[in-house]
Order: structure tokens, then C-alpha cells, then sequence
């Protein structure tokens, strides 16, 4: 039995001036799954994201959420998302109680309700001790759980994530997908952003790539990660400890320069050619001390669609996961 | 209509949790306008006995040495008008140049031969020089005015005094001064600084709000905000109710320590010195969201807010009383909000205003609140559309 939708973004396009940002863009998210939109920075994620959450207004398509347009019945639209912008949208002067309260009147919430829905989404997220705990005293991770709490307080069928896992660090991004896969397996649809391959592979259940604000590809991690002939041999490590810069430098310059690295923050991605090349790469990285925490080799049709996007043919059909 | 009236109380009672929290920033905010009034009422303070009224610091120079001319300068030094010290010329020059003080009187060599004048003689005029520093005008009139009227009483005396004798030649008439207000008023310089001082502050208050706006409008927390089922109205609404209770708060504390340390009285109605106050509040609300409106980015904003509040702040007379501005600077302050709101608390004060009489100021203080109100709303709405529509 296929799952209700519970959003439905059709052929919308949006301009930011002469820029044309998102241009004919479909999508549908289904209750009961976590969807990831994917793209390099400036491939109109966030600006997709913002149309669904009803703050930018398309020039073209519309955007329905549970069957309602948003341009019929703007209020009745909002209340069924629930939004988690990428900073943690929170005053850090109060407590994390008060800052549930308040967000959960603007959604209408009053009296005994609205204090058994913030008990209720501070248990959800695993902060029902810290609720009198000034916000700007709070680490990132738990500002995050916050900021997803937040958006839960109406119990909304669709939540929309904008690059949650930005500023979190390994521990905290794993438990915040758990909280996602908990939220999944309630019912809810979730919409989320990222730039992150290992992350959308691993916690979405489909995947909708974007380049220059076009749908370039869609469908299962499974089916969009399988090895292609042409793809490059690519390995994300997360390292143990940040490192400076002109390890780096150094690091690039003994692996020459038929191999990629990069390292942004404590993560590292290398690419090379072969698989005997990404080994040899491999191989060197740590005989510097350098520690990995964990690595994965997940080559394939993705890397190649985020990498080198041009090669691939925009697809025009809804992305629909049935 | 509840929903949107919840949400506005929501983001009111946000407001003020958030004003509170920083207790010490809380504090500072009544603080500073009570110091600068307290400041203000100090250095404008006059006693008002006749016993203490203020001398004018004067230089006398002589350069005839004779017994008429002596006369007429130990008058002066010893008259209840002037504070006088008689000093060489280069010393006056000097003393003068350097405002300590900012006048002298030179009697010219053949000062003398006044003392022989008779009424009604053509002969040459001695001249007497006033000399002054440029930025003390005013006291060199009140100079010549002093030493004319010491003139003619010696010379009157030497004229006279044969005649009549000492006691014959006093003033036959006398003067009062009496304060052009209808009745018995509690007026003291701590009233009217601590009315305009207040009203100053108001507008800082609701500039540093609409800043706050402004900043609120770059982060994460306003995407929040705008995609909740609240409407732009409701969140400005809620945001200016915070503003306005804030600011009236700050009256109340403001007079009440005026009325504790310095005397600072309502002598009129008290309902009409609450209405103004409301309507003040109201005033910095409305300028607080103005700034948000039309500020542009938060520095510009700043800056020109700042311009602006010490700009209406020093024509509509916080500062000083208005009289002390050309003609045409108080014709120009008509056309301003803080005229209008000074007038009202000069006259609910030490005026002793009833309610009716404060009502006029109270509606052009309501009014220009509702305009900028009006402007700033009208402002705000236009923009989110533009930048909800990506335009901006």
C-alpha cells in the first residue's frame, strides 16, 4: 500500500534576481521516509528547502504539503512542517523549556497541552534532563537536538532539515540520524540537505541530486552508489584529530598529483584512479600517523554525479520514490 | 484571530524574557537615563532666592585715574549685580581671550570729565568699551547694561546729591520678577531634564530595538519565525508591545527616582502625565520599527538613528528649554514629535496642566506614533514580499 504524500514540490523554479536558483524542479516526499537532497554548494538545496518551508515563494509550480497548496491556505500549510534551519534557530539567553514554549504558541499550543508536547519532544530527543538549562550553555550537538525539537512541538507530518549535521561532530551527526530513523519509523517525512555523500548514502532512504538548481538524478543510495566503470576509487575517513594545515599541504604533495585530497575538518576524501592507487594513498596516509577513526570506499555513479555533474543528463519526472 | 493574538502575546512575553535575562543590561537601561538627567538638572540647577542670585564675572580697566571714574569702578565692585575685579589692560585682554571671564569695561582716558557734565551739554562723549570674548554675547549686553545704570547713579549722585542727599536718589520704583505661569508650580531644573533626558533615552531604546530587529532578520531564528503560522503584522505587533511596555516602565522609574532624589513633581494630572507616557512609549515603538524599516543594514541604521535622536532631540528642547533656539529652529521644531512630547511633560509637570491641557500634546504625540507606525509597517510588509518572492 503506497505511503500518503506529504510533500509535493511541482516544477517549481525560483529566481534570486537574473539567477535563476531552482529551475523546474519536482519532488515528492513520502511519510514514513527520509529523503536527502544532494548537490555541491550553490546547487539550489537550501533554496528547494526554503520553498517547501513555505519562506520563498516560487515564480513558477507550487508547493503542497498533505494535500494542502500552500498558496490556498498558507496557515494550514505551515502547520504541517515542521522546520530545522541549518544554525540553531534558538535564544541562547533562555532555557531550553522556554524556548519550546515559545515556539509551540506560535503554532497555537496553550496551557496543559503545550506543556506535555514540550515534555514530550525533550524526551524525544533525549533532553528531558537539561530543561532549564540556558541554551548558550549547551553544546552543538545538543543545540541541534533542540533545534529538531523545536520543529516537533506540533507534531508536523513533514520535517524539513537544512544541512543538520553541519557543525556536528561524528558522535553527534550518528545521534541525530538516530533521532531521524526514530522519527521515520513514526510516520513522519523528512526532507534534508546535504553536501555529504557518506551521509546521504547511509542515512537517507532516497536520494535526489541537484546541480545548478536542476534534479540531475534520483532514487535508492543502493542504486545511485553502484560501481561504475567509469567512476573514480574514492575513501571518506573520518580522522581521529583535525589537521593543520600544512600537514595537509605536505600530505598532497607526497601523494602527487594523480590523487584527490581533501580535508574539511576532521573528515578526508581521498580519489585516485585505480583502487591499487586509493591502496597505495591509503597505505601512505597512515605510515604519517595519521589516525582514521573509520573509512569507507563507496565509488560509484554518486561520486561521479556530485563530482562531475556535467557528464550527467538532467532528469525531468517527478522524483518519486514508489 | 486567537491564533494570531496568542502569537503576538508569545512573542511580547519572548521579548521581555529576553530584556530580563541580561540583568545587568536591564539595570544600565534604567540607569543611564536617571544619570543623565541627574547629570543635566545638576549643571542647569539655579537657586532661585533673591540672596543667591548669580553675579556676572566682570573686568574693569581704568585708564583715567580720576576720583569720578575710581567711583564709578568701586561701585561696580562693590554692586550686588556684577562680580568685578579692576585689572590692567593687558591683563583684561588676556583674561578675556581666555573666557575667565569673558568681559570687560575699559573707561577711557577722559572718563573724568563726566563728573562735570551738566543735562543738556553737547560736549564729546566719552566712550566706554565693552570687551568680550565671542562666545559670551549675551553677558556683554547685560555688561553694558550694568555699568550704564552704575554711571548714572554716581552721576546722579554727583549731579543731586547736594540737593537731595544720599537717600533721595534711590530708584523710585520697584521691580519683581514673577514666573509667567498660571499659578504656583513646582518648577526646578531637575523637571525639565529629567522629561527630556527621559524622552531621549525612549528614542535610543526603541532605536536599539528596531536594531535588534534588523539582526533578528539576518538569522536562522526570523526563518523559523516566519515559517509558523503567524503573520508579519502579529510578529511587529508583538515585537513593538514589548518595546512600548519597556519604555514605559522606564518613564515611571525615571520620574520616580526624580520625585525620590530631586523633587521632580507631577503638579498636574497625573491621568494626563500617564496618557503622555503611554503615548511615548507608544512613540518608541513605532521609531524603533521605523529604524528596522528603512535602516538599511544595521550600521547605517545606526549611525543615521543617532543623528537623527540627537538631531529632534536638541530642536524638540530635551537639551535645553526651546526659548534658547533661534526663531525659525523652534518654527522647524514644530514639525517634531519631541516639541510636542516636551511641551506636554513641561506642562503635566511644573506647569500644573490638567488633563485637558495635556490632551493636544498627547494626540500630535499619538499621531506622529501612528505615522511612523503606519510607514514603518507598510515598509516591512513591502520588503518581506520582496524577499519572500526573491527579490531582495
Amino acid at each position: 500500500m503506497p505511503r500518503s504524500l506529504a510533500l509535493h514540490l511541482e516544477h517549481v523554479s525560483v529566481r534570486y534576481g537574473p539567477t535563476l536558483a531552482v529551475d523546474d524542479l519536482s519532488v515528492e516526499v513520502r511519510r514514513g521516509e527520509i529523503v536527502g537532497l544532494l548537490g555541491p554548494n550553490g546547487s539550489g538545496k537550501s533554496t528547494s528547502l526554503a520553498v517547501a518551508a513555505g519562506v520563498l515563494e516560487p515564480f513558477a509550480g507550487t508547493a503542497t504539503a498533505c494535500g494542502i497548496r500552500r498558496a490556498d491556505d498558507p496557515t494550514a500549510y505551515a502547520m504541517h512542517i515542521g522546520l530545522v534551519p541549518q544554525e540553531p534557530a534558538l535564544y541562547d539567553e533562555l532555557t531550553a523549556e522556554a524556548n519550546l514554549t515559545y515556539f509551540g504558541r506560535l503554532y497555537g499550543l496553550s496551557g496543559y497541552d503545550l506543556r506535555c508536547r514540550v515534555g514530550t519532544v525533550l524526551e524525544r530527543v533525549r533532553m528531558d534532563d537539561r530543561a532549564d538549562q540556558r541554551v548558550g550553555t549547551l553544546s552543538g550537538g545538543l543545540k541541534q537536538r533542540l533545534n529538531l525539537a523545536c520543529a516537533l512541538l506540533h507534531d508536523p507530518p513533514l520535517l524539513l532539515l537544512d544541512e543538520p549535521t553541519a557543525a556536528l561532530d561524528p558522535a553527534s551527526r550518528d545521534a541525530l540520524f538516530a533521532d531521524l530513523h526514530r522519527l521515520r519509523d513514526a510516520g513522519h517525512a523528512v526532507l534534508l540537505t546535504t553536501h555529504h555523500l557518506d551521509e546521504a548514502e547511509t542515512g537517507c532512504d532516497r536520494i535526489v541530486v541537484l546541480d545548478r538548481g536542476r534534479v540531475i538524478a534520483s532514487g535508492k543510495p543502493s542504486d545511485l552508489v553502484r560501481t561504475s566503470p567509469t567512476g573514480r576509487a574514492v575513501l571518506y575517513g573520518q580522522l581521529r584529530e583535525r589537521l593543520p594545515l600544512f600537514f595537509t599541504r605536505g600530505l598532497r604533495k607526497r601523494l602527487g598529483p594523480d590523487v584527490e585530497v581533501e580535508v574539511t575538518g576532521r573528515r578526508l576524501r581521498l580519489a585516485a584512479d585505480t583502487q591499487e592507487e586509493l591502496g597505495r594513498a591509503l597505505a601512505l596516509v597512515l605510515s604519517d600517523g595519521i589516525a582514521l577513526d573509520s573509512y569507507r570506499t563507496p565509488p560509484g555513479r554518486l561520486e561521479t554525479l556530485l563530482r562531475h555533474p556535467a557528464a550527467v543528463e538532467p532528469r525531468r519526472e517527478p522524483c518519486d520514490a514508489s | 484571530m486567537r491564533r494570531q493574538l496568542n502569537a503576538i502575546l508569545a512573542i511580547a512575553g519572548k521579548d521581555w524574557q529576553l530584556f530580563f535575562a541580561d540583568k545587568r543590561a536591564a539595570l544600565l537601561c534604567f540607569a543611564v537615563p536617571i544619570v543623565l538627567a541627574s547629570a543635566f538638572g545638576l549643571i542647569f540647577a539655579r537657586p532661585t532666592d533673591k540672596a543667591a542670585v548669580v553675579k556676572l564675572p566682570l573686568l574693569v580697566v581704568l585708564e583715567d585715574d580720576g576720583p569720578f571714574t575710581r567711583a564709578v569702578a568701586e561701585d561696580l565692585v562693590n554692586g550686588a549685580r556684577v562680580d568685578a575685579e579692576i585689572v590692567t589692560a593687558e591683563e583684561a585682554a588676556r583674561r578675556v581671550a581666555d573666557r575667565r571671564p569673558g568681559i570687560a569695561v575699559v573707561f577711557p582716558a577722559g572718563f573724568e570729565k563726566l563728573a562735570d557734565w551738566k543735562p543738556g551739554a553737547a560736549a564729546d562723549k566719552p566712550t566706554v568699551r565693552v570687551l568680550f570674548n565671542p562666545l559670551c554675547t549675551g553677558e556683554s549686553q547685560w555688561a553694558e547694561g550694568v555699568v550704564s545704570e552704575t554711571v548714572m547713579r554716581r552721576l546722579a549722585k554727583a549731579q543731586f546729591g547736594p540737593l537731595f542727599g544720599d537717600s533721595g536718589l534711590t530708584l523710585p520704583f520697584a521691580v519683581a520678577s514673577v514666573e509667567a505661569v498660571d499659578g504656583h508650580h513646582g518648577f526646578n531644573a531637575y523637571t525639565h531634564s529629567f522629561s527630556g533626558m527621559t524622552l531621549q533615552y525612549l528614542l535610543f531604546w526603541g532605536m536599539e530595538s528596531g536594531l535588534l530587529l534588523l539582526r533578528d532578520r539576518q538569522r536562522s531564528l526570523w526563518l523559523r519565525t516566519r515559517a509558523a503560522p503567524v503573520s508579519l503584522s502579529s510578529i511587529l505587533l508583538g515585537k513593538a508591545l514589548t518595546t512600548a511596555a519597556v519604555a514605559f516602565l522606564q518613564v515611571l522609574v525615571t520620574f520616580a527616582f526624580g520625585y525620590v532624589a530631586f523633587g521632580v513633581k507631577v503638579c498636574g494630572s497625573m491621568a494626563g502625565f500617564l496618557l503622555l507616557a503611554v503615548s511615548v512609549s507608544a512613540l518608541a515603538a513605532a521609531t524603533g520599527l521605523l529604524v528596522a524599516a528603512i535602516g538599511g543594514t544595521e550600521s547605517r541604521a545606526r549611525s543615521v538613528s543617532i543623528l537623527l535622536i540627537l538631531g529632534v532631540s536638541m530642536l524638540g528642547g530635551l537639551w535645553l528649554p526651546s526659548f534658547v533656539l533661534p526663531g525659525w529652529a523652534r518654527d522647524v521644531a514644530l514639525s517634531l514629535p519631541t516639541t510636542w512630547a516636551m511641551r506636554g511633560f513641561d506642562g503635566v509637570t511644573w506647569q500644573g496642566g490638567s488633563l485637558w491641557d495635556s490632551l493636544t500634546s498627547t494626540a500630535a504625540v499619538v499621531g506622529f506614533a501612528a505615522l511612523f507606525l503606519a510607514v514603518a509597517v507598510a515598509r516591512l510588509i513591502t520588503s518581506e514580499a520582496r524577499r519572500r518572492r526573491g527579490l531582495a
